[in-house]
């Protein structure tokens, strides 16, 4: 029997692959038979809409989370819902299942693209995508009376109002896509549904916000513009889009610069090679795995990085740098001397506090009441995990390594980050996979 | 008595009478734009002033220097299709008027005619080019290309103009900043901005009379620009926690060895001003403070005691921290430039002429301090004067001498010492 925890392997992935095919699918049902007008009458808007989707989904970006977005894709895929009276062409006037076969066809040629370039075309993210638009296309198109589709080729309705509602439905959408979108990362990082849909939604809400808007710009320039309006109108998505791109390569470069920090202490012999980057990947996978957020999550990384840069000025490095050997008041010291150096940059005050407070046993926060960020708790449990092993996989070694720390459970270590420590251990995919499955058996 | 001085300085009274011309000027277009066009409908001039007071929230995102995005510079530019060059003269006043905090009177004053008037001036050169301010007449796609797409685009440029020499001007009255080198570097800094406005301000007029969504078109269009807004402040944020990380750098190495206390912030500021003096790029003035500012990070992989007592001012000392700090960076793309300076600075007294400048001035401002500041390992210090003399005595290079001159004048420090 499974243990109810956990949740079988591939189980949100597969549910949104299906929703994905049964979108399409139900698209070839009920206007398959239209494909060949659709083909013949609105073959310009169709290569248009077609080309945006496809490049736009070509254009993807990868958040700090890790998160994949293709916000250029999915607006041009939600202009595509809305579209109705276009100048110099036919009016857009098609059932909701073709618009989700438009869209489709253009994901389908960027994977194609993918595929061929031997890259991951990431299947659930585009089958969410569609499901997304195939829930914005029935409201729009197939909704009410008269639907919102009508309304907006009706002159009486004031064109606010039209807009309003397009913008109301685009939102509907986009969440829908985001939300699969979480289900299927939480899934695979093991982390907490409520964090992944809160850091999925909160880290994407500027991009999301500049999307929604762009749907309603087509729809309600096209009368005027023509085919024109819908690259028109992902221009000012494009500038979004630009600023997000060069503030993740600015993030990438700080943390590079962070790990050259936590070189320091190696290029001097007071710390092993790559001691420092292992404690931090652990610690990014237990703070996962217990649902931190994105923001705290990338200050437990530059702290974990950083944990032993207080070891700098030790007159006498201590042996390998295994702080967890050391006597308490060495490791405090030590621990005060990191964070007294990083407190010189006045932005990394909370880096800070989770160096000093990484060797605070956990029985003061449990008998006194300490306020010990979980941060910090973290580190000090994959450090000393880090220093028991030395970085090994060795059965024996990792064993031995979790053997001493649950000796010091409750103790010394919070049972919490223990708990997800021995789940990372026993299972290399948990808290998302690093570069090395850490013990995994 | 001091301020009263100052008062009656040439410079000062000239900037005076330049705002009182500019603020004459800017009134004077504005009322001779209202009796040639009129204005448009005062319930759209009031909304694009509330778009205008919001600027006052969200600012210009301005990063390393750069405009990014700039909600005024879309308003103004949308508003000479909607309400006419007076209305944008009004507009103007109301962008103008609020920007920054803390600005004398005199300042906001000109800020807002100067605004008022690059935007009349955009308003005119739209109108002149064939532009409507009642785009909702324009039947097809030819018509609304010749009479609003290229007109607001001629606008622009002319908007960008006005503003460039405005801007020029009053920092060469007021502060006698050269005009030419200032107007390049604001090209520069706006180009892509100003297209990118022009676009977006297109964009609006459209969906505001053509799509005949009226203001709503504003809020609808401005998202995304907010957005971006917001990402480039995040951005600037991220920069400055480079710049903190690499102190953070140079707090490691001061905690290894505290009698560096100063040191290499020292030496980065003297670097930077003698790079500059030597006439080198912004960028390789840049780069050649970062390499003063860690030319001694090698030393924090020496065994502590031996970073405490090693004699840094014997020049003829072989030691291999350089490289080792070169070593320790080399991951990191962004320093690339500084990358030699750091490698090679202690070679700079040496005879090398193939040695690098950026090298050279980061060995010279190194050993400087030293001699001045941080001393060998018994405290001696030297008095600026001795140091210097001892720097000529040593290096042949007149040149980097005089621009250490010229930096250590800059900073202060030798009267202060």
């Amino acid at each position: 029997m499974r243990p109810m925890i956990r949740r079988p392997q591939g189980v949100a992935r597969s549910v949104v692959l299906l929703l994905g095919a049964l979108a399409v699918l139900r698209g070839l049902l009920a206007a398959g038979w239209e494909l060949p007008t659709l083909l013949t009458t609105h073959g310009d808007t169709l290569l248009v809409v077609v080309a945006c989707v496809a490049l736009g989904e070509l254009a993807r970006i990868r958040m700090p989370s890790g998160r994949e977005t293709a916000p250029l894709s999915s607006a041009a895929a939600l202009s595509a819902v809305f579209l109705g009276p276009v100048f110099g062409e036919p009016r857009f006037d098609v059932q909701a299942g073709l618009v989700v076969l438009v869209v489709a066809a253009g994901l389908l040629l960027a994977a194609g693209y993918r595929a061929l370039r031997h890259r991951p075309a990431g299947a659930p993210v585009l089958a969410a995508r569609v499901v997304g638009v195939a829930v914005a296309a029935l409201v729009t198109r197939d909704w009410g009376a008269p639907t919102l589709w009508q309304t907006q080729v009706d002159p009486t309705v004031p064109r606010a109002a039209v807009a309003l509602g397009m913008v109301l439905v685009a939102t509907v959408g986009l969440l829908t896509e985001i939300v699969l979108v979480a289900a299927v990362r939480a899934e695979r990082q093991r982390t907490p549904w409520s964090a992944a849909v809160r850091d999925e939604v909160g880290e994407a809400a500027p991009l999301t916000v500049a999307v929604v808007v762009t749907g309603p710009m087509v729809a309600l320039m096209a009368p005027v513009l023509g085919l024109l309006s819908l690259p028109l109108a992902l221009f000012p998505l494009a500038m979004a889009y630009t600023a997000v791109r060069q503030y993740i390569r600015n993030r990438a470069t700080n943390r590079q610069l962070i790990a050259t920090l936590s070189h320091l202490t190696e290029h001097g012999g007071y710390t092993p090679v790559h001691h420092a980057e292992r404690v931090a990947q652990l610690s990014l996978r237990i703070g996962r795995v217990l649902g931190l957020s994105e923001r705290t999550l990338r200050d437990l990384e530059y702290a974990a990085l950083l944990h032993d840069l207080g070891q700098i000025s030790l007159l006498d490095p201590i042996p390998d740098g295994a702080t967890v050997l050391a006597a308490p008041a060495d490791q405090r010291s030590i621990a005060a001397e990191g964070g007294r150096i990083i407190r010189r940059a006045e932005i990394f005050e909370d880096v800070a506090d989770y160096v000093e407070d990484q060797t605070v046993p956990y029985r003061m926060v449990r008998e006194l009441g300490e306020d010990v960020p979980m941060a910090s708790r973290i580190i000090k449990c994959a450090n000393a995990y880090d220093d028991l092993t030395g970085g090994s996989a060795d059965p024996a070694l990792v064993e031995a390594a979790i053997e001493r720390i649950h000796l010091g459970l409750g103790y010394e270590y919070d049972p919490d980050v223990v708990d997800a420590l021995t789940r990372i251990v026993e299972d290399g995919a948990v808290g998302r996979v690093g570069e090395q499955r850490a013990g995994a058996r | 008595m001091k301020d009263a001085a100052r008062e009656r300085s040439p410079r000062r009274i000239a900037t005076a009478v330049f705002i009182t011309v500019v603020a004459m000027l800017a009134v004077v277009v504005g009322v001779w734009s209202y009796t040639e066009f009129g204005i448009g409908e005062p319930a759209a001039v009031l909304v694009f002033v509330l778009f205008a007071v919001l600027h006052v929230i969200l600012p210009d995102a301005v990063v390393e220097g750069r405009v990014r995005v700039s909600l005024s510079g879309v308003i103004l530019l949308a508003g000479q299709a909607v309400v006419g060059p007076a209305g944008v003269a009004i507009v103007g006043l109301a962008v103008g008027a609020p920007q920054g905090r803390h600005v004398p009177l005199r300042n906001r004053v000109y800020n807002a005619a100067q605004c008022s008037l690059h935007g009349a001036a955009g308003g005119i050169a739209f109108l002149l080019v064939g532009g409507t301010t009642d785009p909702a007449r324009l039947q097809d796609v030819g018509d609304i290309v010749v009479h609003l797409a290229l007109p607001l685009l001629v606008a622009d440029v002319a908007q960008a103009l006005t503003n460039l020499v405005a801007i020029v001007a009053v920092l060469r009255v007021a502060e006698g900043v050269p005009m030419r080198p200032q107007a390049l570097t604001m090209l520069r800094g706006t180009g892509f901005a100003y297209i990118a406005h022009g676009v977006i301000a297109f964009i609006m007029v459209v969906l505001w009379t053509l799509g005949d969504l009226g203001p709503y078109a504003a809020v609808i269009v401005l998202v995304p620009l907010i957005v971006a807004q917001w990402v480039y402040r995040q951005r600037a944020e991220e920069l400055t926690g480079q710049q903190r990380a690499l102190e953070v750098l140079v707090a490691a190495l001061e905690a290894k060895a505290p009698r560096l206390a100063g040191h290499s912030a020292r030496v980065a500021e003297l670097s930077a001003h003698m790079a500059e003096h030597l006439g080198l790029g912004p960028q390789q003035v840049a780069e050649t403070r970062v390499a003063g500012m860690l030319h001694d990070l090698g030393q924090t992989s020496l065994p502590t005691r031996t970073a405490r007592s090693i004699d840094l001012t014997d020049e003829a000392a072989v030691l291999d921290y350089p490289a080792r700090g070169a070593e320790i960076l080399h991951d990191l793309s962004f320093l690339d430039g500084a990358l030699d300076p750091i490698r090679r600075h202690r070679e700079a007294l040496g005879t090398d002429r193939q040695l690098s400048l950026p090298a050279r001035i980061v060995g010279v401002a190194d050993s400087f301090d030293l001699l001045t500041s941080v001393g060998p390992p018994d405290g001696h210090l030297l008095a600026p004067t001795q140091a210097r003399e001892l720097l000529a005595r040593r290096t042949p290079d007149g040149e980097i001498l005089r621009a250490l001159d010229h930096a250590l004048m800059r900073s202060g420090q030798s009267v202060r010492r």
